[in-house]
């Protein structure tokens, strides 16, 4: 691991399920993960600290995930934001491109592909840190 | 012309238009699009709960909603091919739409579950109708072989009927909205429902059915009534949240059944349910009936120490008589320590001064004994029930990936019989640190990775064992890691005892794997040279999560394995699974049968094969038979292949009209039509005409083997194509397989396509994989984009130049000959490379003749 600090990541999704399954694999996979079910809290521990990578849901009940990953990019411009949607149109799509969201990824997916997701992330925040 | 004339002249002319062969037409190519989004639908639906995915709720509801919409449509365009022909559909829709609902908000489906099943008939497929506690035991039986007491559940269906024939469904909701709005406390609740609950009648075909179960247990004198509850499984124990009541006579099974109903809503279980979340819709009490045991002595066992679940031991706690005492803690009783690993060494015995014992009374209750002296002192176990006990625990843990908490009983034969399993709470099993988990690789010693391919998921520790002959197999210590050179069959005997498996050959879909999948055990296979590089009692820790396989025991990877909830017993999977069931099973494959009809669609895949079918009919009905559109011709095909086909000519796919509604092959020029014709007719191709030398003996030793039955006219179904002069629609039901091309072949590049779906058939399910494999890597060959999913294969290719259209249509004329009877043949997974090769070879023989040809032309 070359001593560096781990990749932290945020995930957001308000069905339990998902945090359940995804985070012990990010887990085992060398991350460090919190999880949260409403956006709220996921608020409050964004003022709290930085996180390097978030994923989070697009629709969600009560929670407008759209709003969340704004707030972050607003106060981290550097953290990567993954959105995993079950809705994806054009719309939302283009609209969280133009919000300076990493990638999509469509419900559901397979735990290979988001892991490969968040490796392009890393990849390009150590691109632009070395620059 | 007069108003009434002209009104009447309209009037024809849309009803004209309503009927007319386009229109018919068009809303059968809308039907054939829907099935085919259908099918794959379902299929890749499926594929999610083979454990790669992450899928949430909203993921099933709107692909039930998708599902729905899609069938209701289809619906809609048969009635509009055939008004009012087929509207039954409608309503067996409306049940299956309404059963889904109700899954999806949380309900069971008691409809076709039977009030009583006897444990026979139990498997973890119905856990929803007999509650865990009952599934479990009937596998342990079952699937692991262990002795259970003879018995039968009282399903969820008979709680449903009990509560609806008194009238308490409505009630109880209403208390328990109550409760939930802090209207009504916990205790009042329980009170008010346990109190309806008791007062309530048992419904009468209820109470003749636990009869008819009793009818055939004569013997049997007197029962243990037990709770098994919905959710108890998995990682959620209940223990001691519902009733069981020892000693009931037969005759007094419905009184005590209803105590255990009432103990569903204790103030303490509804307390439990309130503080795990579990919702009050997912709420079904089961009843487990089983006969008293005669038993010497009994206990219960843990099979990892809960306050120290880091050593590798198990603790067993017994007294002579029932078990009571243990379970209560009201009287001293022996304990056990005895070591996880075999040969289960016992590390410590406690022995207790016991002054009595509880009995089973000859016409029903307990009753407490005094103990001679002699046995007052008395170890209550051998250490040969103790061994006995402590590898049934491994066994019965392995299989539920678990710490189990195991009720027992030693019989008068000194044979142990399992009670009860359920899964042990521990709350002490440290989550290991994410980093160690990360940094393993790099801390423990890998020993090989990515050798070969997973057949099951998880985490196995042990010590190799290495099985060269059937011999070895004797000696096979439970819990170790069997390794061989051979995916055998024979394997198979000792795999339930296994902790993991690894095989040199041997793949994901071979027959062993299945069992595999069955017994849960940790599988690799295909790992080339895992005999030579692993060595008899080395310790290895499996981890065919990863496909790594480490030296020596990787602790935190068998932590985190216990800790991790499979994905079997999420929420979400039930889900899937239920609804599932719901919609994919196909229950209707014999459209001769006298059952093919609307009433007998039990799922939406019985409602979309049931609608296909006839819409294929009543083209053919339509055109051929009663002739009513002039605008197109129509004719059966005559043909030395008996396809039994009816074609319907739409424009230009005829030279000429058909004579005496006969039409034959050199009367069709529509351009797909011909190539696929021309590659049914391909020597070998179809029948076993002695002609090619390759793929004509290759055939002709297929076709040996082909059942004369499926050979016979009655199972060659009636197909249809609906052709024109750059156009083919062909539908086609050959023996059990449905297959079905849609293709547009002219100079225009663009419009070229061709769709190729191939679904269902005969024979086991293995091979029907592998002949979808096969046809699937066939035409994956010849270009086109092939998916496949279990047994249904489609495939397309587009934009293509005319030439070579024809030529892929060819091919899957060539195809669909010998598909129809390739399963029968496909043995085993070596034979798809292998016919796969044979199959390329004469497609390009056939190539190089028609290089031939065509010089001769030029």
């Amino acid at each position: 691991m070359r001593g560096k600090e781990k990749t932290s990541i945020l995930l957001l999704d308000d069905e339990p399920i998902v945090s359940k399954r995804l985070k012990p694999s990010l887990e085992k996979r060398g991350y460090e993960v919190e999880a949260f079910t409403d956006g709220f809290s996921a608020l409050q521990r964004i003022k709290e600290r930085k996180f390097d990578i978030v994923v989070t849901d697009l629709k969600m009940e009560g929670i407008d995930g759209m709003h969340f990953l704004t707030e972050v990019k607003k106060k981290f411009p550097e953290t990567e934001v993954i959105v995993i949607t079950g809705f994806a149109t054009m719309q939302t799509a283009k609209e969280s491109f133009q919000k300076g969201v990493f990638d999509f990824l469509a419900k559901p997916f397979k735990i290979k592909e988001i892991t490969e997701v968040i490796k392009r992330a890393e990849n390009r925040q150590r691109e632009r840190a070395s620059k | 012309m007069n108003l009434l004339r002209r009104i009447r002249h309209k009037f024809s002319r849309r009803h004209v238009e309503e009927y007319s062969f386009v229109g018919i037409f068009k809303r059968f190519q809308e039907i054939v699009e829907m099935n085919n989004r259908l099918l794959g639908l379902i299929a890749r639906a499926n594929d999610k709960l083979g454990g790669d995915y992450i899928f949430d709720k909203q993921y099933i509801r709107s692909l039930c909603a998708e599902i729905s919409d899609l069938v209701q449509k289809l619906i809609f365009n048969l009635d509009s091919i055939a008004p009012k022909k087929y509207r039954a559909l409608y309503d067996v829709f409306n049940r299956i739409q309404e059963d889904i609902d109700e899954l999806l908000a949380g309900r069971i489906v008691p409809r076709d579950i039977e009030l009583i099943l006897p444990y026979e008939k139990i498997s973890r497929d119905i856990v929803e109708a007999v509650g865990s506690k009952n599934a479990n035991l009937a596998e342990i039986k079952s699937v692991l072989g262990f002795l259970i007491p003879r018995g039968f559940a009282i399903t969820t269906a008979s709680f449903e009927a009990f509560l609806k024939y008194n009238q308490l469904d409505t009630a109880i909701n209403e208390l328990i909205s109550k409760w939930r709005d802090d209207k009504l406390s916990t205790g009042e609740t329980a009170r008010e429902i346990q109190q309806m609950i008791g007062a309530g009648i048992i419904p009468s075909d209820l109470e003749k059915a636990i009869r008819n179960v009793l009818d055939r247990l004569p013997d049997i004198e007197c029962f243990a009534v037990r709770s098994s509850a919905l959710g108890e499984d998995g990682h959620r124990s209940f223990a001691g949240q519902y009733k069981s009541i020892l000693n009931v006579p037969a005759d007094k099974i419905p009184e005590a059944y209803k105590r255990v109903l009432a103990s569903t809503y204790s103030e303490k279980a509804m307390e439990y349910r309130k503080s795990i979340g579990f919702t009050e819709w997912e709420v079904a009490m089961a009843v487990g009936c089983q006969e008293m045991v005669d038993v010497k002595a009994s206990g219960v066992l843990y099979t990892m120490d809960p306050n120290a679940p880091g050593q590798d031991i198990m603790l067993i706690s017994a007294t002579w008589g029932l078990g009571v005492p243990v379970v209560s803690g009201e009287a001293p009783t022996d304990h056990f320590v005895v070591s996880r690993k075999p040969p289960y060494k016992i590390k410590e015995v406690d022995l207790v001064h016991k002054e009595t014992e509880v009995l089973a009374e000859k016409n029903g209750g307990t009753s407490l004994r005094s103990l001679s002296r002699e046995k007052s002192d008395q170890v209550c176990l051998s250490n040969k029930n103790i061994k006995q006990i402590a590898e049934a625990g491994i066994v019965i843990e392995k299989f539920f990936k678990r710490p189990q908490d195991i009720e027992f009983g030693i019989n008068k034969q000194g044979q142990l019989v399992i009670l009860q399993a359920r899964p042990l709470a521990i709350k002490s099993i440290e989550s290991p640190d994410a980093s160690d988990l990360a940094m393993i690789s790099t801390k423990y010693p890998v020993i090989f990775r990515d050798k070969g391919a997973i057949a099951q998921k998880g985490v196995a520790l042990g010590t190799v064992f290495i099985v060269k002959d059937e011999t070895d197999l004797q000696h096979f210590p439970s819990g170790a890691i069997l390794v061989s050179r051979f995916a055998s069959p024979i394997l198979a005997k000792v795999l339930v005892r296994a902790s993991g498996l690894i095989t040199e050959v041997g793949s994901p879909t071979g027959h062993l794997a299945t069992i595999a999948r069955e017994y849960r055990v940790p599988a690799i296979m295909g790992a080339e040279g895992a005999t030579k590089i692993l060595k008899d009692g080395q310790e290895i820790t499996l981890d065919a999560e990863e496909n790594i396989v480490y030296q020596g025991i990787v602790k935190e990877l068998q932590q985190y394995s216990l800790k991790q909830e499979a994905i079997e017993e999420t929420y979400e999977y039930r889900l899937l699974r239920r609804v599932l069931r719901k919609i994919e099973p196909l229950n209707l494959v014999d459209p001769m049968d006298k059952h093919f009809t609307p009433e007998a669609c039990k799922t939406m895949h019985d409602i979309i094969r049931f609608v296909h079918e006839k819409a294929v009919n009543e083209l053919i009905e339509f055109k051929y038979y009663k002739h009513r559109d002039q605008g197109t011709a129509s004719g059966k095909l005559k043909w030395n292949i008996p396809l039994d086909m009816v074609i319907i000519d739409i424009g230009g796919g005829l030279s000429t009209p058909p004579h005496n509604k006969v039409i034959l092959p050199e009367q069709i020029v529509s351009i797909p039509m011909q190539s696929v014709l021309e590659g049914l007719a391909r020597p070998g191709a179809w029948n076993n005409d002695p002609m090619s030398v390759d793929l004509g003996s290759f055939m002709s030793s297929m076709t040996r083997t082909f059942s004369t039955q499926l050979a016979s006219p009655r199972y060659v179904g009636q197909n249809l194509a609906v052709i024109s002069r750059n156009y083919s629609n062909i539908s086609l039901r050959l023996g059990y397989h449905f297959t079905m091309v849609d293709a547009y072949i002219s100079e225009n590049i663009n419009d070229n396509y061709a769709y190729f779906r191939f679904f269902g058939g005969v024979t086991d399910e293995m091979r029907r994989s592998r002949r979808a494999k096969l046809l699937g890597k066939a035409l994956a060959h010849f270009d086109f984009r092939t998916e496949i999913h279990g047994d249904l294969v489609v495939a397309r290719i587009k934009k293509f130049p005319e030439p070579m259209m024809r030529k892929r249509l060819y091919i899957i004329g060539v195809l669909i000959g010998f598909s129809r009877q390739l399963d029968v043949r496909m043995a085993s997974d070596h034979s798809i490379s292998e016919y796969l090769e044979k199959f390329k070879l004469v497609m390009e023989d056939d190539n190089e003749r028609e290089r031939e040809n065509q010089h001769i032309v030029t």
